[in-house]
């Protein structure tokens, strides 16, 4: 039996395809202008993957940007909010996690789940780019590195550069005089993670947060904002098993299998 | 009395020489990197335009976020005290000033005597400031000195609704992907900078008379938007906006 979980977001759309509770398939793009077209072709993505035909999917939920549209056009049977979604997912990987830290491209958000799984509390920042994933890949390009290089190189750091303001722009602005003034870029990249990390660690403490903590969404593959938040929380993070970006898609799937494989 | 202001900001170094209250000469430079040599060159050129010497001016003051790398300043003085004096002196009815500098905002609440009241600083974040405007101009390859030429053509502007310049700056990036034109994108920044700034005086409630200062005040496109949520009557500095620090710290005495 397979269900289905689609995740639109702002700046990529995933799809998940389970069997039998197991993740049998997944696929991620960049977004298309609109939601529906996007639901459309990562679904179709994740269905090829599959080696399945759209009627195998016996249940799907979508959530993210335009989930009710995604509902309306027939590609999803129900929506769910991202924030249940995600909670869920992660408390299917690992059902003792109480914390959830996802930090995305436009967003962070920090999600408090009960024991069974269910929504406790969150808090979010979608006001501010600095604690997202939009902050790494201004400071990327300061540092004329990619996103992927940044984590391993800022863990080479021995005295991250000090940043002194929060802003992103004020931050790059800082970037770019440490490096004129011939500061090694594993620094800087080390001062950069470490203000990442401060940002989101006073997003966890707005909430009761409690251990055990995971960190999902594309940040979680950063390395080095990992083990600062780590050393600040005084909490190992829960490993992800799967990829840290899917988890909103994930838990729609398996919320998707919950309530359609029991009627 | 010869006294020179010099202002050294984030993003711009002015000076204003004052004879008594006449403004003798005045120049504002873009620092990059040497800040010391360039304060130098920059007090050096403003002499000369005054035709002055070092040894003719009874006063240098610096003022501004590198007040202290002014060379043989008689004494430093903060920014606010600076644009306090400049609007007691010149606008004595104002009781509100705005400054909206590169990268900061910056509105002090004035007494009947020009003293500070209450003052409201925000140098943390780039929203409003002088340094979102320009973000924002320069995506849209537009000079920011055009400003006021490109808003006036606007016909329908757009809603900007992200107040972080980051977010502000993709919102404006997906206005040009959705074909909307410079000028429409760019009034839309301006009133969404007025929004802003009007946001963040709020707390001072209403001043029948104020004044904008700041590189952004040069701007009607953002001045009109934002005197249409402050009532009172806007009062214009009487010279470059950008100058009221380095002329507000010309008109200070040494009081040691």
């Amino acid at each position: 039996m397979m269900f289905a979980g689609i995740d639109v977001g702002s700046l990529t759309a995933e799809a998940v395809v389970l069997r039998n509770g197991d993740l049998l398939a997944h696929a991620t793009m960049s977004v298309l202008p609109n939601p529906v077209d996007s639901a459309r072709e990562v679904l179709g993505r994740a269905l090829a993957e599959a080696h399945a035909a759209p009627a195998e999917i016996r249940y799907s939920i979508s959530t993210g940007y335009g989930r009710e549209k995604i509902v309306d056009a027939g590609l999803a049977q129900e929506n769910v909010s991202e924030i249940s979604c995600h909670g869920y997912g992660a408390h299917c990987l690992a059902p003792n996690v109480r914390t959830v830290i996802d930090i995305g491209g436009q967003d962070a958000k920090v999600i408090r789940l009960t024991p069974e799984g269910e929504l406790q509390d969150f808090v979010m920042n979608d006001k501010c780019a600095a604690g997202t994933g939009h902050f790494l890949e201004l400071m990327c390009r300061a540092l004329d590195v990619t996103l992927d290089e940044l984590g391993p190189l800022a863990l080479q750091s021995r005295r991250p550069a000090e940043m002194s303001n929060r802003c992103s722009i004020y931050v790059e602005t800082e970037v770019i005089h440490y490096l004129q003034r011939g500061v090694p870029k594993v620094d800087v990249a080390g001062g950069i993670n470490r203000s990442m990390a401060e940002r989101v660690l006073a997003l966890v403490r707005r909430v009761k947060w409690e251990s055990e903590v995971m960190l999902t969404g594309g940040v979680a593959k950063n390395p080095a904002v990992k083990a600062e938040l780590e050393k600040m929380l005084g909490v190992r993070m829960r490993p992800v098993k799967i990829d840290p970006q899917i988890i909103g898609a994930y838990g729609a799937a398996r919320l998707a299998q919950r309530k359609g494989g029991a009627s | 009395m010869i006294a020179m202001g010099c202002d050294i900001g984030s993003l711009f170094a002015k000076a204003a020489i004052l004879e008594d209250d006449r403004l003798r000469a005045s120049r504002i430079v873009r620092t990059t990197g040497n800040i010391g040599r360039e304060i130098d060159a920059l007090i050096d050129a403003t002499l000369a335009d005054a035709a002055l010497t070092r040894d003719d001016l009874d006063l240098l003051v610096g003022a501004g976020a590198g007040a202290d790398l002014v060379p043989g300043a008689s004494f430093c003085e903060n920014e606010t005290t600076c644009l306090a004096a400049a609007c007691a002196y010149f606008l004595p009815d104002v009781r509100l000033l705005i400054d909206i500098g590169g990268q900061s905002i910056t509105a002090l609440l004035l007494d009947d005597e020009g003293e500070i009241a209450s003052l409201m600083r925000n140098d943390k974040c780039a929203s409003g400031s002088g340094r979102f405007l320009e973000m924002m101009s320069r995506k849209l390859l537009i000079d920011i000195t055009d400003i006021d030429a490109i808003v006036d053509q606007a016909t329908a502007p757009v809603s900007i609704s992200n107040q972080c310049a980051v977010f502000a700056e993709s919102e404006a990036i997906s206005h040009v992907n959705e074909n909307e034109t410079p000028a429409d994108i760019l009034a839309g920044i301006c009133r969404a900078v007025a929004n802003i700034v009007a946001a963040q005086c709020r707390r001072f409630g209403l001043a029948e008379h104020y004044t904008l200062t700041g590189g952004v005040a040069r701007f009607r496109s953002v001045t009109d938007r934002l005197g249409d949520k402050l009532s009172g009557a806007h009062h214009r500095f009487p010279f470059d906006p950008r100058l009221a620090t380095a002329i507000g710290a010309a008109l200070l005495l040494d009081e040691d």
